[in-house]
């Protein structure tokens, strides 16, 4: 049976690892590369790598830690962040990525995603769709890391975003990012996940353990990814998938 | 409309403690706010289960032989035949005594100081070592060093003991890439006790992949740089720093627990050691006297099951007579009797903690409540404070650090 | 030396990784040189994307003759993974019908899950048929990491391992020294680390 799978998000800054409130207030949580052996030997399903550089070196720094993560870390590398071309989209794969997200790129221009399909599989292609509130209150699609409000409806833009041909969405709750208080947006989530026939990884607001469940069995995700809770508790990917067993779902255990 | 894969899925159920308001083990008695326990479908633990592999399905017979073999490959080939991670408790104890007048084995036997040993301990220790005539290394990181580790590591994971974690993992081997000797031996194995995902069923590795799984917490020491104050740099850090792969590759560093060769019995061992070394049992914050061999070394452990308690709803109590159910020595009821009696209790050993790390105990308790596992919720209205051990007034005197 | 094929399609340094983790003193090359083929002792060809685009990438590199003399002539043991298993059939029918390597009879066809979302991601379990040389040392029930939205149909007697989401496909294969596996065991871990060793233990 396919397992649900459990996901730490890294996002890195000038080649640390950073971690965010909304998106803003950045705090130094670690050396990217002893972290991934960390939860490596956790047993995370997967590791979603986000750059929020904002220089050429910083970049470059991310090309080299990916290059040294695929040396010795033999699980999936989803790498995202400024990715906005298909020569972008090469050097990443080349460094050591398994799979790609890309985000602000592809609502500028929607066929990105399917030239990125064409040439490197769907199933490599993850749309992630950072979803705010607007100043009504409406969940809308944001951009430039949540900085930007669109008029795009979060199920509007994954259903179009999977008929072009995008393998997995990653639907990240930036209001909820980093508060470790509410979980998921589970009526958001479950909208999305009804709404399209591909997986969708959900993303933001992770407190607790039960918040992976309720993803899951609420929201309908297929996978759950967190970053706040694995930095700043006491939870790690293998509890979480213990947690999850006991609660009856099925995950990769030990 | 695409449907997820999670159709029909049931909860597992275990064992329900009304009293409590947690699931716990139809066998044992620990509760679901353990790390990565797992009940089956009739509520049995997988710590339980284990440990009948290691009664029943073990070959230790055969184990035993395969140790001799094991240790032929490294006997007198290099400066000392092993490395033997030492802290002075009954595991180490056991594992220094075992190796050295069992098996013949010249050790290298050294030991990661954390700050917080007892006199009890250290007579011990000096005990042991001068019996068994031992080599023996110690190092002891600066206390300015140690405080902040602690501070960042407690407010973080809930957990100040991350230097002492790493530390003591480090170091060994560290120790075997200086003095060119790959073989580490540890005590007791983590299938003893742990739910990890560690078994009986094969001979465990000690190695960079099960420190990431659960000892650092899931910090590594070039994570913990960046978290600390500017002047802490990675120099300072270097003692917790886990050798590199290659490194230890090309040493061909074995480093393994003698408890995969022999089965371990903590209780039979603690009284070998007395017999045979002197050493002496004595009491802790927290557990019935008869525990007298566990834990006995640090000035801390008290304080260590209480945020446990705070944070899971179970103490030491409760994990030691869950061992004496498994091996048949007590039954549910004088368990659960004990528990009651002693789990939970604010250790004295608190105030001086607090003063060293110059933290109120309203913030103690509040850092240790934002770490709480869920189902449980503590109740500090129900707290009831410990009595103070024998040789709690020496402390401040022999960590230095009286005014 | 281990010849890891690079047509422009796949996460060759993973591949490269895993296998340089495994080989010991054994060289890992990845390359599009048909005359180093010659030299290789185990072939490999990886792969993400597109049938369609995987075959054109190996018809314009000219990889196809010299693949096939190396493999089913010369019978060196080959891997393929993911893509790679699939363009080994007669036919793929990922946008419309396109010939493969046809080293094996077969189709790449779509999964047919009954209604769960394709691509097929994650890690699932793999039910090993029979003690096959690729599976020494791995539990018969494992989990592998698979990302496809398509498999590989073939005659019953080359699959040597099967995989269940909806319906029930092909998860490995071998005929003779061509062993295949749909999963990706360069990113499955400990039991994909070792079925690449196992790979390697098998000799011409």
């Amino acid at each position: 049976m396919l397992k649900v799978r459990v996901i730490p998000v890294l996002l890195l800054k000038e080649g640390r690892m950073v971690k965010t409130i909304k998106f803003s207030s950045y705090r130094d949580v670690g050396d990217p590369l002893r972290t991934i052996r960390v939860y490596d030997a956790q047993g995370a399903d997967e590791i979603i790598f986000l750059d929020i550089s904002a220089t050429i070196d910083g970049r470059n720094q991310l090309l080299g830690i990916i290059s040294a993560c695929a040396r010795e870390c033999f699980i999936p590398l989803t790498v995202g962040g400024g990715i906005r071309s298909v020569e972008e989209a090469r050097k990443v794969f080349a460094a050591g990525a398994d799979r790609i997200s890309v985000s602000t790129a592809v609502v500028e221009n929607p066929s990105l995603i399917n030239n990125l399909a064409n040439n490197f599989g769907n199933a490599n292609i993850v749309v992630c769709i950072d979803v705010k509130l607007d100043n009504e209150g409406v969940c809308r699609v944001s951009t430039h890391r949540a900085t930007r409000i669109t008029q795009l409806k979060p199920v509007v833009w994954a259903c179009e975003a999977a008929e072009r041909g995008a393998g997995e969405i990653l639907l990240h709750f930036v209001d909820r990012e980093g508060t470790m208080e509410y979980g998921y947006d589970l009526t958001l989530l479950s909208e999305v996940t009804h709404a399209v026939s591909i997986p969708v990884i959900a993303c933001g607001g992770v407190g607790n353990l039960q918040h992976f469940v309720d993803g899951v069995r609420i929201g309908g995700a297929s996978a759950v990814a967190a970053a706040s809770i694995f930095h700043f508790t006491d939870q790690s990917p293998i509890k979480a998938h213990s947690y999850m067993n006991g609660a009856g779902l099925p995950v990769c255990l030990a | 409309m695409s449907t997820s894969i999670c159709k029909d899925l049931k909860t597992i159920p275990p064992f329900y403690d009304e009293a409590i308001k947690m699931k716990t083990c139809s066998k044992c008695c620990v509760l679901e706010t353990q790390d990565s326990i797992q009940f089956d479908a009739k509520g049995v633990c997988n710590v339980c289960k284990q440990v009948e592999v290691k009664k029943n399905t073990v070959d230790w017979v055969g184990r035993r032989k395969m140790l001799d073999e094991f240790i032929a490959h490294y006997r007198g080939k290099y400066q000392y035949d092993c490395i033997i991670p030492f802290s002075g408790g009954k595991d180490s104890t056991y594992t220094v005594w075992y190796l050295v007048e069992v098996c013949k084995l010249k050790p290298l036997v050294v030991s990661f100081n954390h700050g917080f040993f007892r006199p009890q301990h250290l007579e011990n220790r000096n005990r042991t070592l001068n019996k068994l005539g031992v080599d023996f290394l110690t190092f002891l990181p600066s206390w300015k060093i140690r405080r902040e580790l602690m501070l960042e590591s407690f407010r973080r994971k809930g957990d100040f003991c991350w230097h002492c974690h790493s530390g003591c993992y480090v170091y060994p081997v560290q120790l075997a890439v200086k003095f060119h000797v790959p073989l580490i031996f540890w005590g007791q194995p983590d299938a003893e006790y742990g739910s990890y995902g560690y078994t009986y069923e094969e001979i465990q590795e000690v190695d960079e992949r099960q420190f990431n799984r659960f000892i650092n917490l899931g910090i590594t020491a070039e994570d913990m740089v960046g978290m600390l104050p500017e002047w802490i740099t990675m120099s300072d850090l270097a003692p917790f720093q886990y050798p590199d792969r290659d490194t230890l590759r090309a040493l061909k560093v074995r480093s393994v627990h003698l408890g995969s060769f022999i089965p371990w019995d903590p209780r039979a061992m603690a009284q070998t050691i007395h017999k045979e070394l002197g050493w002496k049992f004595d009491k802790v914050e927290g557990i019935p006297e008869e525990y007298g061999w566990e834990k006995v070394e640090c000035m801390f452990t008290g304080i260590r099951d209480y945020l446990k308690y705070i944070k899971r709803g179970f103490g030491r109590t409760r994990h030691l007579v869950s061992i004496d159910i498994r091996e048949g020595r007590k039954n549910r009821e004088e368990a659960l009797s004990l528990i009651e009696k002693y789990d939970g209790k604010r250790p004295a050993s608190l105030d001086l903690f607090l003063k060293l790390l110059d933290i109120t105990e309203e913030e103690f308790v509040s850092i240790a409540i934002s770490h709480c596992v869920a189902p449980y919720k503590h109740d500090t209205s129900k707290t009831v404070k410990g009595e103070p051990l024998w040789d709690h007034d020496q402390w401040l005197d022999l960590l230095g650090m009286r005014e | 030396m281990i010849f890891i094929v690079d047509y422009g399609l796949g996460n060759l340094l993973s591949v490269a990784k895993a296998f340089q983790e495994v080989s010991g003193d054994k060289k890992v090359a990845v390359s599009r040189n048909a005359k180093e083929l010659e030299t290789a002792t185990h072939i490999v060809l990886p792969g993400v994307g597109n049938f369609v685009t995987g075959m054109r990438y190996l018809n314009d590199l000219e990889l196809v003759e010299p693949l096939t003399v190396q493999v089913v002539q010369k019978k060196k043991p080959f891997l393929g993974i993911c893509l790679g298993m699939q363009l080994l059939a007669e036919v793929g029918e990922e946008s419309g019908e396109t010939s493969g390597l046809s080293w094996i009879s077969g189709r790449a066809r779509r999964l047919r899950t009954g209604g769960l979302k394709i691509p097929h991601i994650g890690w699932n379990d793999v039910e090993i048929m029979n003690p096959y040389p690729l599976f020494q040392g791995i539990s018969r029930s494992r989990e592998f990491y698979f990302v496809h939205s398509y498999c590989l149909d073939c005659p019953h007697e080359y699959v040597v391992a099967r995989c269940t989401y909806g319906d029930t496909f092909t998860a490995a294969i071998q005929k003779d020294n061509i062993y295949a596996t749909q999963f990706h065991p360069e990113k499955s871990r400990d039991a994909g680390l070792k079925l690449l060793k196992n790979f390697l233990s098998i000799s011409c």
